[in-house]
Formats: C-alpha cells, structure tokens, sequence
C-alpha cells in the first residue's frame, strides 16, 4: 500500500468523444503472476510450470492470465475515474497471448457519452491491452462520473 | 454429435442448464490480497476513510474480484492434468478439446459489494459452439451469471466464454 492519494476526480463535463484515459505500462513477471494465480485459486499449469507450456500446450514459455490482463485495464479505468466514479459494465476479449517480461500497456478512449435519464452522466470507453502495436486484449467498458455540482 | 466435432454429446446436452452454483462471503483481505496481486492500490479497496468520502458506507470490493468472492474448495486429487480445478466451468470436460483457455468476460456492474456480504452465484451454460480460426477448430463456451447478494438484490450479472482447443 503507497501513501494516501492526492484525490483528483474526473468529472462528466470534463471528459469529450476522443480523449485517451492515462495509460498504464507494467511489465508481469512470475512472481506477479504468482500471486495473481494464488489470489485466484488458479491452480493451472500453464501459468507456472514451463515444461507443462512448452511440451503438452506448444507455448514458448508460461502465459500470463488473461484475468490478471483484465485485472490490470480495469486497474487503469479505476484510477482515472477516481473515487467517486463507478465502473458500471466491462467486456473484454482474450485475443492473443502475452508472456513474462513483455511491456503491456493497458488504456482506453472515450468512444461515446450520455445521460441517463436519472441524469448519471455515463462515458462509453474502447479498451485494451497491448504488446506494441498488438492488441492482447480489446474490449469497452461504460463508467459514471460524477456532474459537476452534485453531490454524488 | 459425430465423430469430427469436438463436441461431445454429453456436453452438448448441457446447454442451457446450471452449470454451477455457489455462495460467498466476500472478504476484504482477499480481495486487498488480489488487488495487491494485481499492483492495484486504489483506496477504495483499502481506506474506509476515503470510500467514504466518495459516498460509499466502506471499503467496496473490486468488481472485477467479485467473481473469486464465491470459489469453493478443490481438493488436489480432483484437479485435472493440467492443474485446473474445473469448478467455475460445470466440469465440461471436451476430452477432444482438452487444452483450455480463457476466452473473454463481459461484466455489469450494479451494486457494490462490501466486507462480509453473502453473495450468491449460479451459473448457466448459455452455449457451446464449434468455430474454426487460424490455428484449427476450437470450442468456444459461454457462461450466463448471476450474483446476488444476502438481500436478494443483484450486484452483478456475467457473460464468461471459454476456448478450449484439441
């Protein structure tokens, strides 16, 4: 756990169609995927065990869950939207695999916003997790921010 | 089912039933656990103070965690080869199509979910189809869920696929 945050909240009025959210760059390594696996109750092999990967699944080495791939972009939407943002739908495809060591960089773009008729001010966004140029993992996800002027 | 697919028709027969249910008692340090795991330090998994600032009663749990919030107990003997337990999947086997993989999730959020709160899961095997792609045919599984919390009230709803190839 690092220190408290200073709080920066992004609100609805502040977002426009196009934007790019803050992109997150991390590096997984095997004691991460480690961990993960263990927080997950994933016993499978693929994650840990190389021989198993290379041998019996044809992989170069051992795959980085695509959960924790998930995990990290919704890692990403969490720390633009702030605390009083909420994460309201989250859809992503596993497309191609990653292994330890690569740089990912996991982001998105706002690709559309509306109003409810509640007035919960909703922002459309188009993620994914890449390798390079690759996408690993695209998808979209809605959040709701807060209006400016309101208490929630 | 014939021969050439890799659908077996014990599987197939399972379209449309309960694939698995559990109940959960979401728990903040495992979810801090996995958030840690994940190098998420969002206070509003850890900091009462601050979740509470931003409207919320406490700390709320990761809404992508909920899912982990309701896993059971594997017993090592019961794993598969590949280490994999099989329970969140309804235990479809493919034994033509052993080799597994996640395909993809698609989540709604819709309420938070606290320390301690039971949540409630039942899963429903929405369909099993054969696909062909670059590297051969592969089935792809999808997942219906629902989680409910101890007031009845829904807190999420899932789609969840899976790949599994021979």
């Amino acid at each position: 756990m690092t220190g408290k945050q200073v709080s920066y909240q992004v609100f609805f009025e502040d977002v426009g169609v196009g934007d790019l959210i803050p992109a997150l760059t991390v590096t997984v390594d095997e004691t991460q995927m480690f961990f993960f696996s263990a927080a997950t109750c994933n016993g499978h092999r693929i994650h840990y065990d190389r021989e198993w990967a290379r041998t019996v699944e044809g992989y170069d080495d051992v795959l980085v869950q695509g959960p924790l791939q998930a995990a990290l972009l919704a890692r990403a939407i969490g720390d633009w939207i702030g605390g009083r943002g909420r994460l309201v739908s989250f859809s992503v495809q596993n497309r191609a695999i990653a292994y330890p060591g690569e740089l990912l960089t996991f982001g998105g773009e706002v690709s559309g916003k509306r109003l409810t008729g509640e007035g919960a001010g909703l922002v459309d966004l188009d993620i994914a997790g890449r390798r390079d140029a690759t996408v690993l993992m695209p998808g979209t996800a809605t959040v709701q921010l807060p209006r400016r002027g309101t208490p929630s | 089912m014939t021969e050439d697919t890799l659908i077996d028709a014990e599987s197939a027969s399972r379209v449309g039933t309960i694939a698995a249910s559990a109940t959960g008692e979401v728990n903040r340090r495992d979810w801090q656990r996995w958030a840690a795991a994940v190098g998420d330090h969002n206070p509003l998994w850890f900091d009462p103070d601050y979740a509470r600032a931003n409207g919320l009663r406490d700390i709320i749990c990761p809404p992508l965690f909920l899912q982990y919030a309701v896993l059971g107990v594997t017993h090592l003997e019961v794993l598969r080869p590949d280490g994999s337990s099989g329970a969140v999947s309804g235990s479809l086997a493919f034994p033509r199509a052993p080799k597994r993989m996640a395909g993809g999730e698609s989540f709604s959020f819709h309420l938070p979910a606290y320390h301690r709160d039971q949540i409630e899961m039942v899963r429903t095997i929405e369909s099993i189809v054969e696909k062909r792609g670059r590297s051969g045919s592969f089935v792809l599984v999808t997942w219906y869920t629902v989680y409910r919390n101890q007031d009845g009230d829904l807190v999420a709803e899932a789609s969840t696929s899976m790949i599994a190839r021979p």
